[in-house]
């Protein structure tokens, strides 16, 4: 991937559409660029004037005599492509266009950011935008933006996709005092695109977290690759908005983007061990706990406070954001015990009831920060008339420097009394709360970001060369020659077969004399099925008839089954009607696979049968790169699992064998990219192997 | 000189019929004519005239037309059979077969009497009914025509079953044609469904709905497989968008989302219903799919009405389904038997 540096550490920047009136975002940046302390050249271009901001200016860019690093564009969208074709010529090769005027105002724009791509692209330009806000470096500085002001020194970095809350972020961080490294605007995402920037901060010293707000991504396959990899080295917290259906049908209509499902960006993100956010919020709570605290090394959580009432919401969370009560070990208790007065409360809540001054919490946190079972403290402080939360701040900020590896944050419960020692904390980067849950909840999301990363990728990913191709493809084929999307039964048990994925066998009749000499072959008892890619859900329009015992039964079958389709679905004709073998009853599951518009196949696992959409007992994964250990951990996720384990003395399921059969699933969908859709519903576990009853596929033609 | 009228319901492949058997004859050496006595318009004629050469204009190759409110002008029965016959007259004059093409069904026309079979014993023409089967009702329909069509006195060569979906073929050798056989009516040809043939075009979809065409004016050659309406949310949206292949796809014009989503599935066309201009996205991204956008003035439900009316119609300049129109005739019809009946 390309080198970024001279976007954020250039010796010399030009600024295009520079101006000397001062309401021109051309003006505007000139001085951003002066007034941050950018050290380098600045050189101001402008056909019309002289001097900008007391700079001398040149009429264009292949004026300038020196080299230019970094060129900022300003000026309207039909200039562009010249003002581009000048930064090829002079060499320049970062580029970030301010511009509006492109893709999104309809199809003239789109044409003319095709054209300004293909300059990019011709020189090998890297290009931000167009259509965005631009970009900031603290450490630099630089400030390349036409923002109001600059963000504090940090180690926080932004992208957003938001022009309008990037600038509205700097604007409030500075009231609590947050600082930024560096800060991205992505605009229209052309060229340089959300994965870039994040793979660009990944190996930045000075950046400690990545955050983002993002709308949609560029290129699913590509970002997870890179955030996977980025994840590994620094927390990535994402705010993916667009997440309703109203926020979608808002997002499509803003970006021009469809967006990919919510379900295949919530487990694209949680396979990549990025953070989601999800309010504004809790992107920035995340941000302030990731940059300021160390990360905990287990989801044990102490909890020190001076109000019985306020602990026990504390402890609710917890449990109900899936961490746990710490419990202390023996000496702590009897520390505790020793030093607390005989009404506190030395148990987790520790409460150091309502008459504690700093040194009772001096003390109680001590004794918990130095417990092994410990992994991370909230102190909670609520206003009594002897409280001084200013000198319990300065304690918490001495322990937490003789315990820098465990996190602390806080909560201080109150308003006006307390306002200055929640400061007093906020300055020496401890997290400050006024209610607890939200920094619980923070702690969640440290907690879960840690044992992602500490448990990714073990285990090979899956891989069956005993698996026929071929004849998956010659099915393929002559499903597409017959200019069908959707695969008869018939079809798709064959499929399976060739996968190893053991299906009950399925054949079609056109007659009922076929239908009859068919179930004479299978043996009875057997299922009709109506067969055509028409219908989805085959129960609902009386399409199947189950339990089969004889010829008169299948004879009268056959032509109820036409006679209720032609009533539901007067314009619908069937191929046939299919016939397969009756199976014994077993665990019902369903094994499912959509292809979603970023992230490619999603598979899905879960309690099957047509209660499937009601009892929604279902869990996901990207199938690729999915390995046998991930397979389990699916599974598992599941109320099926209990089930499967055997659930009040039935015998236990063959695990290892459904194991298997997600994983061919998988491998089908992942060799074979015309699948869009694939449904294994309901599939039947036994103690000893399954059948897979009903075999759904719709191929893209 | 014979007369060979065909007839079958709108939709039933008349005009390719007509296209086919015309060409077929000529091969054959034989000098062909084209009537249609009673039409909508002047389309059928304009291709055929080209296709056959013919000298005489369009207004005696087709010389009367029957809207839906003929009837407000009056009972012009003996005028309207004049000129029915002073074109076909000057139509038949030097050729050995002159094909007669029904209007939209056989009976228009049937109150002034002036139906199709009426005109075909005028003309003195033997008849050819086409079956366009959904189901066993209208295997009953076409019994009761042919029924009518003989009792008439019109002599009835037999039936050709059209636009055969493949599911259907085998029902229809096992059980329909030897129900026919047994009535006594000979079946001259099952022609499977052919998409050039069945599907109407983009083009086509434009001209019936009207409204302004946001973009795409260079596909409306597109064809229209398969029609859906987009009125669900979108996840439970994309798996029907998904078994539709070349779909018209109508939706409202503020549904970006779904429009959109469309556009990643295969489309051949996109209506936008309720006079709602779409997002300049959505129009961003069918230009680059080159997906025709069309803006209707009315709602969903009035616009899926008037599609209905919609069908595959062959023009001159679309040699792929003319020559798939030959090529039906001549593989899976009885054709040397119509000519020979004929003689």
């Amino acid at each position: 991937m390309a080198d970024l540096t001279p976007l954020f550490h250039p010796n010399s920047v030009a600024i295009v559409g520079a101006s000397n009136k001062p309401d021109k975002i051309g003006n505007v940046i000139v001085r951003n660029v002066i007034d941050c302390g950018f050290s380098g050249k600045i050189y101001p271009i402008n056909p019309k004037e002289p001097k900008i901001a007391g700079l001398p200016c040149y009429p264009s860019l292949v004026e300038v005599p020196d080299k230019i690093d970094l060129a900022i564009i300003t000026v309207p969208a039909k200039a562009c492509l010249d003002v581009m074709e000048d930064c090829g010529k002079t060499n320049i090769k970062h580029v970030i266009v301010i511009t509006a005027g492109f893709k999104e105002v309809g199809p003239e724009g789109l044409e003319l950011e095709k054209k300004l791509l293909f300059i990019c692209k011709k020189y090998g330009i890297r290009m931000v935008g167009p259509n965005c806000v631009g970009i900031m470096d603290t450490h630099t500085p630089l400030n390349a933006t036409f923002a109001v002001g600059f963000p504090l020194q940090g180690d926080i970095a932004f992208i957003s996709q938001s022009g309008a809350m990037l600038v509205s972020i700097m604007d409030w961080s500075k009231t609590i005092g947050l600082g930024f490294s560096r800060v991205f605007s992505l605009g229209n995402k052309a060229d340089l695109n959300e994965a870039d920037f994040i793979n660009a901060i990944a190996d930045d010293p000075l950046s400690k977290v990545i955050l983002c707000y993002i709308e949609d991504v560029h290129n699913g396959k590509h970002f997870l690759e890179v955030v996977s990899k980025a994840a590994r080295k620094k927390p990535v917290i994402i705010l993916k908005s667009g997440t309703s259906q109203a926020g979608a049908q808002a997002a499509s209509s803003h970006t021009g983007a469809l967006a990919g499902s919510d379900l295949a960006y919530e487990t694209a993100f949680t396979q990549a061990g990025i953070v989601r956010a999800r309010t504004m919020t809790e992107l920035f709570d995340l941000a302030t706990c990731f940059s300021y605290q160390p990360l905990p090394k287990g989801d044990r959580v102490a909890i020190v406070t001076n109000a019985g009432g306020p602990g026990i919401v504390a402890s609710d969370t917890i449990e109900n954001t899936g961490l746990s009560m710490a419990r202390f070990e023996k000496e702590t208790l009897d520390a505790l015990r020793a030093y607390l007065p005989t009404e506190a409360n030395i148990y987790n809540p520790v409460d150091v009831i309502g008459d504690a001054k700093a040194d009772r919490y001096s003390f109680a946190l001590e004794a918990v920060l130095k417990d092994p079972y410990v992994d991370s403290v909230v102190v909670m402080v609520c206003p009594t008339a002897v409280t001084d939360p200013e000198a319990i701040a300065e304690e918490v900020i001495r322990l937490h420097q003789k315990y820098p590896e465990k996190p602390i944050l806080t909560s201080y419960i109150g308003g006006v009394s307390l306002a200055k020692g929640a400061q007093r904390l906020s300055q020496a980067k401890i997290p400050v709360f006024t209610f607890p849950e939200p920094a619980i909840q923070a702690i969640a999301g440290m907690v879960n970001y840690t044992r992602r990363i500490d448990s990714g990728a073990e285990g090979e990913a899956i891989r069956f060369d005993d698996v026929d191709r071929n004849k998956v493809k010659a099915i393929f084929y002559d499903v597409i020659r017959d200019r069908r999307s959707v695969l008869l039964g018939s079809e798709a048990a064959a499929v399976a077969e060739a996968y190893k994925i053991s299906a009950a066998p399925v054949r079609l009749a056109t007659s009922p004399d076929e239908a009859v000499n068919l179930s004479l072959e299978m043996g009875y008892p057997v299922v009709l099925k109506v067969a055509s890619p028409k219908i989805m859900h085959k129960t609902d329009v009386g399409g199947v008839k189950i339990g089969l015992n004889n010829e008169q039964e299948v004879r009268d079958a056959f032509i109820e089954i036409m006679e209720n389709v032609q009533r539901y679905l007067p314009n619908v004709i069937p191929y046939g009607i299919e016939i397969s073998k009756m199976m014994p009853k077993g665990t019902e599951l369903i094994v499912g696979m959509t292809r979603d518009m970023q992230f490619g196949p999603l598979i899905a696992f879960g309690l099957g049968g047509i209660y499937v959409n009601l009892l929604k007992d279902v869990s996901f994964r990207l199938a690729r790169g999915i390995t046998h250990g991930e397979i389990a951990a699916m599974i598992a996720e599941t109320k099926a699992a209990t089930l499967l384990r055997g659930y009040r003395g039935d015998k236990p399921a063959d695990m290892l064998s459904i194991i298997d059969m997600v994983a061919r699933a998988a491998q089908l969908i992942l060799d074979f990219e015309e699948i869009s859709e694939m449904d294994i519903n309901p599939v039947f576990a036994y103690p000893d192997g399954y059948s897979a009853l009903d075999i759904k596929i719709t191929i893209e033609i | 000189m014979k007369n060979l009228y065909i007839m079958g319901s709108a939709g039933s492949g008349k005009t390719a019929m007509a296209v086919g058997l015309a060409l077929k004859f000529k091969q054959e050496g034989l000098k062909v004519a084209y009537f249609k006595p009673v039409s909508q318009g002047y389309e059928d004629a304009t291709l055929m005239k080209e296709l056959l050469n013919m000298s005489a204009p369009l207004e005696v190759i087709s010389p009367t037309t029957a809207s839906p409110f003929y009837l407000s002008r009056g009972n012009r029965s003996a005028e309207i059979l004049a000129t029915i016959k002073n074109a076909y007259e000057e139509v038949s004059r030097g050729v050995d077969i002159v094909i007669i093409d029904s209007a939209i069904f056989p009976h228009i026309m049937g109150t002034l009497g002036l139906d199709a079979p009426s005109l075909a014993l005028e003309l003195k023409a033997q008849a050819l009914y086409l079956i366009n089967i959904k189901n066993d009702y209208s295997l009953d329909q076409s019994i009761f025509f042919n029924q009518y069509i003989q009792n008439k006195g019109v002599p009835l060569l037999g039936n050709i079953f059209t636009h055969v979906p493949r599911p259907i073929q085998a029902k229809i050798e096992g059980v329909y044609k030897p129900l026919l056989d047994e009535m006594g009516f000979r079946t001259l040809g099952i022609i499977p469904r052919v998409r050039e043939l069945s599907n109407p075009s983009v083009a086509q979809v434009y001209e019936l709905l009207g409204g302004e065409l946001l973009t795409g004016e260079a596909n409306l050659d597109l064809l229209v497989e398969d029609i859906m309406v987009g009125a669900m949310t979108i996840e439970s949206a994309l798996g029907h968008m998904r078994r539709a292949n070349n779909k018209m796809f109508i939706t409202g014009g503020d549904r970006a989302d779904m429009a959109l989503a469309a556009l990643e599935t295969s489309t051949s066309c996109i209506i936008l219903t309720g006079g709602l201009y779409p997002d300049v996205k959505v129009i961003s991204r069918a230009v680059e799919k080159g997906v025709p956008v069309i803006l209707v003035h009315f709602d969903t439900y009035h616009a899926i009405e008037r599609l209905s009316e919609l069908s595959g119609r062959i023009t001159a300049s679309h040699k792929e389904s003319i020559q798939k129109a030959l090529e039906n005739v001549e593989r899976y019809c009885d054709w040397q038997s119509i000519i020979s009946s004929l003689a």
